[in-house]
């Protein structure tokens, strides 16, 4: 930051110092290695396009250096965002609680009684006396005389926690140096006390606890997956969760377990459609009487956005010397609500000067309002002209236009000065309210904006707080000195979860298949240029996958089998590594970049490269994936795929009746079995031998009784499965199946044979289902099924 | 007047619904009109839960939960409710101009509080256009008894307007039904409380039942084979609300009877949840009330 003379001011000097003591080369690095790690760890963010229709994910923008604060400007900062939580806390408690503000003619009636963020199902939710917010951001400007400012409250579900984190590791990636040097407070002891927090709140049995996400098509999806993680909360959607009585609970593979704790990342409107707004698709009926029960808490509480409301600022000062005693410290921005007259008539004769915006904050469920992307609350000059205040003046308030001083920002290899908007966090614990050290700074991509929005090309940058007191020791959530150590056998797997991984499973084994075989087509093609009988085979087998052989454009089929697997993947992120997402995302650009080249692909080519990453993925997952609940449900997927694919090619490439020139071949190479076939053989190739190897034989895994035995091994592993009881219909299908293959020879194995394979395990996979990914209420019980 | 009321609303469903939950807003409750004897409600199949509580607004609510799946749903209530409707003098209520004001400062946030029916609610949002129209009918006088105004624009609305059922259903938009002046009684409802609202008169959403055939030599009331509603209007502190039958251009009386009282439809939806299921729905509705006047009745409902 430039002080008065142009002269960078001291804390910021160091900073600028160090940044620019670095060679131009060696500063590309640097920065370089940040955006790497954004770009490995998956960060990225959705951006909505005006059509609403399409939606793409871009690169996160973090720009450099970190917006640095003076220890003892914070430290007073802190203090006056501390004041002011504790001012918001009071205000939720009085509006769902006694309403004294307005029964004392404080605040107008009007803006509790028409706001869309009043939750009139929990009405009386303050009553019990415990807090109805425990963590919020505020969002900030720094006036040109250096004061901070208010700008807004986010009670309902802020966002950027995540983001903050992943902008501290990758600057600690670029400037490990300098961030020691300037002895940065660290980020990790104010996430710890947050946890610690949530696992009082849950009690001693610390499973039982979530975070609840509107789902993948959320544009902060990312960070609700990120945060779970880091914080060790199950990610939920609503369709997790299920209210029995007056309890809810998870929906998982192995029954309902119950949960206590909530933080809500969705919009309280969409939390229960049978009180709330009806139309949600996303979120819980029954929730909130779980919530009136006192069986749930929720963070923040569901309704709590009522906070937002852009009027409140209007009557913040007599609000806060009724709740507190005395004024707050931290300006906000001058407002005034058009619900009265004289305000309005002030907001009428300044129109130019002021600036025009909704007095409630927005509500989606509703009729004749739609939903505002981020950072658009304020309004474009000609539409404020259309607004009509004397009739419509209880919904408007005019507040003055917010100057934003700047933050110097690398642009092209120099410094600029950019606009800048710090959101800072707080969260409450039984001791009161902590402020993050640290928090979430974007900035304008030019010189002169009101409205900051990465919606709209903005970027961010991390925020330093350097430390006065001693060295500050590394502290992280992997390990906790106050806990011993322990063990835990991770919760049950939601059934959504186990759904989505066994998709991952069969359709990244789809995705190997259709790629195995266009290679095999493609070889052929390659070498003869008359296509014969075998060709014609492939490629209808290839056709039903979707894929095209079409050597112009072959990726159209691939590539949606690409997306498929890796759209399932964005889903389950929380129970993923980096490294397997980031493999089945570069299959997806491999394919694009070759459909994008001119002319024909060389398909052996593509192919092959598909099958190394697919490979890699696979072996991603089989080394360093947790083989727990999840892993298993991967595992039967894959193995199903196979075992299905297997039958299939097999059945169409050897009928019974007439075996065609490079058949025996084509299925060899199809099972990537050639070599075995080799070792294991010393005969020329026969239909007998061949068979043997794809199908019979349990130690290929590739053969479809290799697959059976996985399946049925992994079974027994899964929740509910007790040996000594009797078996259910989905392990004596398997079970059967299994001994059919176990006892068959290869004369045995015709097509009939194997078709009645394919036909079984298709059986099994929606018994697999029914069983445990569309888990049945308690109470029914599977019949008899008929066979 | 004392009346046996029974409704019944039944749903077949195309394919087999299992993990449904509903929300019943279907018994009546009681107001300074009207006293409850005796209700309850039988379902088909049986819920295997059934959460009995008082909304917000003072609205009996029961949800249910059929986590079996079934094919068919069937709601039965049955009550004995007793109305009295004393008559007073339309013209006692306040001004028009006393009441806009009056509604904006109200500091009173009880469930009965008219801060609550002022502003936009779900389903119903400001529309210029409609306020105008409603505003033309009233005439520009701020001096005007509120109590006359509203009963003026319940009977132009009832003149205005074509009733015409199957013309709109349950989700058609108060714009539309506007625009197009025809709708059954949601959509009177909704228009007339709309508009009162931007002319600053707290206006509620009514759902209930109507006298199924009229005392002899009173015309049939519209909507008296479905379940009804009509509008609650704020008239001052000292007259308070009063309810306004626009579908039938009348004070509402002693053939009125209150289920639920809210902001509008999408408060007190008589059947609203949540279902899992493929396909169309076949719904069926039927209402019953008869007044009570030999002891024979009595025994065969008890």
């Amino acid at each position: 930051m430039i002080g008065p003379g142009g002269v960078i001011k001291p804390h910021y000097r160091s900073v600028v110092e160090q940044l620019f003591g670095l060679s131009p080369a060696e500063r590309v690095q640097r920065l370089q290695r940040a955006r790497q790690y954004l770009s490995e760890a998956g960060v990225f963010h959705r951006v909505y396009a005006p059509t609403e229709l399409s939606e793409e994910t871009r690169e996160w923008p973090l720009s450099h250096p970190a917006l640095v604060i003076d220890p003892l400007e914070w430290s007073e900062l802190s203090d006056g965002l501390v004041q002011r939580a504790e001012f918001l806390e009071k205000l939720a408690a009085d509006i769902y609680g006694e309403r004294r503000l307005v029964r004392d003619g404080i605040l107008p009636s009007a803006l509790v009684a028409q706001n869309p963020e009043f939750v009139h199902p929990l009405a009386d939710q303050a009553r019990p006396g415990e807090p109805l917010i425990r963590f919020i951001a505020v969002d900030l400007g720094r006036g040109p005389d250096g004061r901070w400012w208010v700008l807004g409250d986010r009670t309902q579900a802020p966002s950027g926690a995540g983001f903050v984190l992943e902008n501290r590791v990758a600057n600690q990636k670029a400037f490990p140096d300098i961030i020691r040097k300037m002895n940065v407070e660290r980020l990790a002891p104010f996430f710890q006390r947050f946890r610690e927090m949530l696992y009082e709140l849950a009690g001693p049995d610390r499973t039982r606890l979530g975070l609840l996400s509107p789902g993948p098509h959320n544009e902060t999806y990312f960070e609700h997956a990120y945060l779970a993680r880091y914080l060790g909360l199950l990610l939920l959607e609503g369709g997790d969760l299920v209210v029995h009585g007056d309890e809810a609970t998870v929906r998982t593979v192995s029954g309902f377990n119950p949960i206590h704790v909530l933080w809500r990342r969705l919009d309280s409107d969409f939390v229960d459609p049978l009180e709330l707004f009806e139309g949600s698709r996303i979120g819980t009926p029954g929730l909130l009487r779980a919530v009136r029960a006192g069986k749930l808490t929720v963070v923040n509480a569901i309704g709590s956005g009522i906070l937002e409301t852009p009027a409140f600022l209007a009557f913040q000062r007599p609000m806060a010397r009724a709740l507190l005693g005395r004024d707050l410290d931290l300006p906000t921005v001058a407002t005034w609500w058009c619900g009265q007259a004289s305000e309005r008539a002030y907001v009428e004769a300044h129109r130019e000067r002021l600036q025009l915006a909704p007095a409630f904050p927005a509500a989606h469920g509703r009729s004749g309002r739609v939903p505002l992307p981020e950072g658009s609350e304020t309004l474009l000059k000609h539409e404020s002209r259309a607004v009509d205040l004397k009739t419509d003046g209880v919904r408007w308030v005019g507040r003055e236009i917010a100057a934003l001083s700047t933050a110097p920002v690398l642009v092209d290899e120099s410094l600029a000065p950019r606009p800048v908007i710090l959101r800072a966090f707080l969260c409450r614990d039984s001791e009161g309210w902590h402020v993050m050290p640290g928090g979430f700074a974007r900035v304008a991509d030019q010189r002169d904006a009101r409205v900051i929005s990465m919606q709209q090309g903005g970027g961010s940058i991390d925020v330093w707080i350097p430390s006065k007191g001693q060295e500050i020791r590394p502290v992280t959530l992997l390990s906790n000195r106050t806990t011993r150590f322990e063990r835990r056998i991770p919760g049950a797997l939601p059934a959504r979860a186990a759904d989505n991984l066994y998709w991952l499973g069969r359709y990244a084994e789809r995705c190997e298949a259709a790629a195995r075989l266009l290679r095999v087509y493609g070889a052929r093609v390659d070498e003869s240029s008359s296509a014969g009988a075998i060709e014609e085979t492939l490629l209808a087998l290839v056709r039903l996958f979707g894929v095209d052989a079409d050597p112009a454009n072959p990726g159209r089929g691939l590539l949606s089998l690409a997306r498929q697997a890796s759209e399932t993947a964005s889903r389950i992120r929380d129970r993923f590594s980096p490294d397997a997402w980031r493999a089945l995302n570069e299959i997806v650009g491999l394919i694009m970049e070759a459909k994008a080249e001119d002319g024909e692909v060389e398909l052996v080519g593509l192919t092959s490269s598909i099958l190394t990453h697919l490979s890699g993925f696979a072996g991603l997952v089989h080394e360093n994936m947790y083989q727990f609940t999840g892993w298993r449900f991967m595992q039967m997927g894959r193995c199903l795929e196979r075992g299905f694919i297997t039958a299939t090619v097999t059945s169409r490439l050897i009928p019974d009746d007439d075996l065609r020139d490079g058949a025996l071949e084509a299925l060899l190479e199809f099972t990537d079995s050639r070599v075995t076939y080799r070792r294991r053989y010393s005969v020329d190739l026969s239909r007998e031998t061949v068979l043997d190897l794809a199908v019979l034989d349990p130690l290929n895994p590739r053969s479809i009784a290799f697959q059976i035995n996985t399946i049925r091994a992994t079974l027994a592993d899964l929740p509910d499965q007790n040996e000594a009881e009797t078996l259910d219909t989905l392990t004596r299908r398997v079970s059967r199946l299994q001994v059919r293959l176990q006892t068959a020879d290869a004369e045995e194995a015709n097509q009939a044979f194997i078709t009645r394979i394919a036909a079984d395990l298709s059986d099994i996979s929606n018994l697999l289902t029914a069983r445990y990914l569309l888990s049945a209420p308690d109470g029914v019980k599977e019949g008899p099924a008929p066979e | 007047m004392i009346y046996d009321v029974k409704l019944t609303i039944d749903y077949h469903y195309a394919a087999e619904v299992a993990d449904a939950q509903h929300a019943l807003r279907v018994s009546p409750r009681s107001t300074s009109n009207q006293r409850i004897l005796s209700s309850r409600i039988k379902i088909d199949p049986k819920p295997e839960e059934i959460h009995r509580e008082v909304d917000f607004f003072g609205n009996r609510t029961d949800t249910i939960a059929l986590w079996r799946a079934h094919r068919s749903l069937s709601v039965e209530m049955r009550a004995r409710v007793e109305v009295e409707r004393p008559a007073f003098d339309i013209s006692r209520s306040a001004s028009l101009g006393a009441i806009a004001d009056l509604g904006l400062r109200e500091t009173s946030m009880s469930p009965g509080s008219p801060a609550w029916y002022l502003g936009p609610s779900r389903r119903i949002a400001p529309l210029p256009a409609l306020t105008a129209y409603i505003q033309e009918i009233i005439g520009p006088s701020r001096d005007r008894s509120a109590g006359e105004a509203v009963l003026k624009v319940t009977e132009r609305i009832k003149t205005d307007f074509t009733y015409l059922p199957g013309a709109t259903d349950v989700g058609t938009s108060v714009e539309d039904a506007f625009v197009a002046r025809v709708g059954v009684c949601q959509d009177f409802a909704h228009v007339m409380i709309s508009g009162l609202r931007g002319c600053g008169i707290p206006a509620g959403y009514v759902s209930g039942f109507l006298r199924t055939d009229p005392p002899p030599g009173q015309p049939r009331l519209e909507g008296a084979d479905a379940m009804h509603a009509w509008v609650t209007a704020w008239l001052g502190p000292e007259v308070g609300w009063v309810d306004f039958d626009p579908t039938n251009g009348i004070l509402a009386d002693t053939a009125h009877i209150v289920v639920a009282i809210g902001r509008d439809y999408a408060d007190v939806a008589p059947v609203s949840g949540v279902l899992v299921t493929t396909g169309r729905q076949m719904t069926g509705h039927s209402v019953d009330v008869v007044p009570l006047e030999t002891e024979d009745v009595a025994a065969e409902i008890a």
